[in-house]
């Protein structure tokens, strides 16, 4: 029974930040229907950077949020304006951004390559290694604040959702783009908000990755099958869905490696893709709809 | 000055080709007029010139002697220019409250938008007991109410409305017509495409009546439907069904 509470444990540790890392990349495909595969890759920019202000300067991987998130924001929204008005009304929008985002992650991929080579990075703040004893329990204290921070950063995008004219704009445009014109909202310009707020939250994840996991070049990879399946998962452009996904996949897997061993862990959130898309075909909390 | 002037205005989807061509008219302030014409003659996408979600190919629309061809949907609203679309395009999983508030997206005075919203609910009683529901719950008459309510809440001066009736029950229809006969007096110009010429052409002082993209001709509502020249528009292209219920432009045992 122990046994089991610590393991519960350890998979809601981290679906905090997996929760994170999809919120960005729903919230993108919800608003503008653009499937960044370049997600991923713009967590490990982060991740790079957080990595950099620690072997660097010396700063905590918590302090470097004030560097990512700011950075990527500004980081997404140029990347919008460069290259997705341009395709905007073309008949396979969707389609093209795939394509387009590829090539993002691989000139990104390249960058990071040639800049830092190979190598396996991570930062290493005491915590990171620590943990709280609660009798026979104990709590990763790396895994815990990570999960914490995400959790507030969740609150405040959704606050930021709901409470403020530039969130209305923005849900008003994810639910009926035409209807957000009509009532006035600059659709171009929410985009790019919206946009440069997805990558924010990728910036930020990556500031938590930097001390959880190991990082090299082309890792990021597996991080984006990982992160499209729990969106898909949740019903793309949910975040609701996304969230949900991230905790109950997250300690699933947690479960899994326990079991079979962490080979097994990634199977786990693909597994349940296929299984949940067989009884909802538009995921746990997506509509049908038209691209 | 009229309040909205289209001079040779052309217009079309992607790389298609025009769908409009040649489009000359003209709106007064405070009036009530509507475009009629067979499927396909180019009504909404004329809508859609005027609010800016097409871009015209050539020509000029201008509104209140500016012109308005190159402004951004918003910007063209922030001139009083509303449009309601046919598909009524709400915000399904918005509640009706939060679907008239966005309509006031533009106004950031909120006494006046509390103002509005009292004088919506005034036009519109049935929606204040549904403030509180899923716009998307809504029966197709409220939705068009919410819509309706939504432009509104800017207080346009020029409301294009793009077959209000569509999908209606007659009764909820005469409603929504009678509401839009209001509009005038509220200073508000009304633009109106209804498939069902008698309904929409009653609501109205001038109609424009467009063919295949191109602006036949027009005159006093009330002398459009006498006109022959309408029987042959319509004849020529659709069979009205048996039991003329005022649903379709000329009943056949009329044309002569």
């Amino acid at each position: 029974m122990a046994h089991a509470a610590q393991v519960l444990i350890l998979g809601a540790v981290l679906g905090g930040v997996f929760a994170l890392m999809a919120a960005g990349l729903t919230l993108i495909f919800g608003v503008m229907h653009i499937v960044n595969l370049a997600h991923a890759a713009f967590i490990f920019v982060g991740a790079y950077i957080a990595y950099l202000a620690f072997s660097g300067l010396g700063i905590d991987p918590f302090v470097s949020l004030l560097i990512t998130v700011p950075a990527l924001f500004a980081v997404g929204a140029v990347v919008y304006r460069l290259l997705f008005p341009r395709l905007e009304g073309t008949p396979r929008f969707t389609e093209a951004t795939v394509l387009l985002t590829f090539a993002v992650a691989l000139i990104i991929e390249g960058t990071l390559a040639w800049t830092f080579t190979g190598v396996y990075r991570s930062t290493t703040p005491e915590y990171a290694t620590d943990a709280f004893i609660l009798g026979p329990l104990f709590i990763p204290k790396g895994q815990l604040y990570a999960s914490l921070v995400s959790i507030v950063l969740i609150a405040v995008l959704w606050g930021v959702l709901y409470f403020t004219r530039t969130g209305h704009a923005i849900r008003a445009t994810m639910q009926n783009r035409t209807a957000a014109q009509i009532v006035g909202v600059n659709v171009r310009r929410t985009s790019t908000i919206a946009f440069g707020i997805g990558l924010a939250l990728a910036g930020a994840s990556g500031s938590l990755l930097s001390f959880l996991f190991t990082f090299y070049p082309s890792g990021h990879w597996q991080w984006i099958a990982l992160l499209l399946s729990l969106i898909v998962l949740g019903g793309m452009g949910s975040l609701r869905g996304a969230l949900i996904g991230a905790f109950v996949l997250s300690i699933i897997a947690a479960f899994v490696t326990d079991r079979f061993g962490p080979t097994w862990s990634p199977m786990t959130f693909f597994m349940a893709l296929f299984l949940v898309l067989l009884v909802r075909p538009h995921g746990l909390f997506g509509k049908p709809m038209e691209v | 000055m009229a309040l909205l002037e289209l001079t040779d205005v052309a217009a079309g989807y992607g790389v298609a080709p025009d769908i409009l061509t040649g489009i000359s008219l003209e709106v007064e302030a405070g009036r009530t007029y509507c475009i009629i014409g067979p499927n396909g003659a180019g009504k909404s996408t004329l809508l859609k010139v005027i609010c800016g979600l097409l871009t015209p190919r050539a020509g000029q629309v201008t509104f209140a002697g500016e012109e308005l061809n190159h402004l951004r949907p918003d910007q063209i609203l922030a001139r009083g220019v509303c449009f309601v679309p046919q598909d009524r395009s709400l915000f399904g999983d918005m509640t009706v409250r939060e679907n008239l508030m966005m309509g006031a997206f533009l106004e950031r005075d909120r006494a006046r938008i509390a103002e509005r919203l009292e004088r919506v609910l005034t036009l519109f009683p049935a929606l204040a007991e549904r403030l509180p529901d899923r716009a998307a719950t809504l029966s197709g008459g409220q939705q068009q109410m919410v819509a309706l309510g939504r432009s509104l809440m800017i207080e346009p001066r020029l409301l294009m409305v793009d077959e209000p009736s569509l999908g209606l029950a007659p009764r909820l229809a005469d409603q929504i017509f009678r509401t839009i006969r209001q509009f005038p007096d509220l200073g508000i110009a009304v633009l109106l495409v209804e498939q069902n010429a008698v309904k929409g052409l009653e609501c109205a002082q001038w109609s424009f009546v467009l063919d295949l993209g191109v602006k036949r001709f027009e005159g006093p509502a009330d002398e459009i439907l006498a006109d022959p020249r309408i029987r042959e528009l319509y004849l020529g292209r659709r069979v009205p069904p048996p039991d003329d219920d005022g649903a379709v432009d000329v009943a056949p045992g009329e044309a002569n």
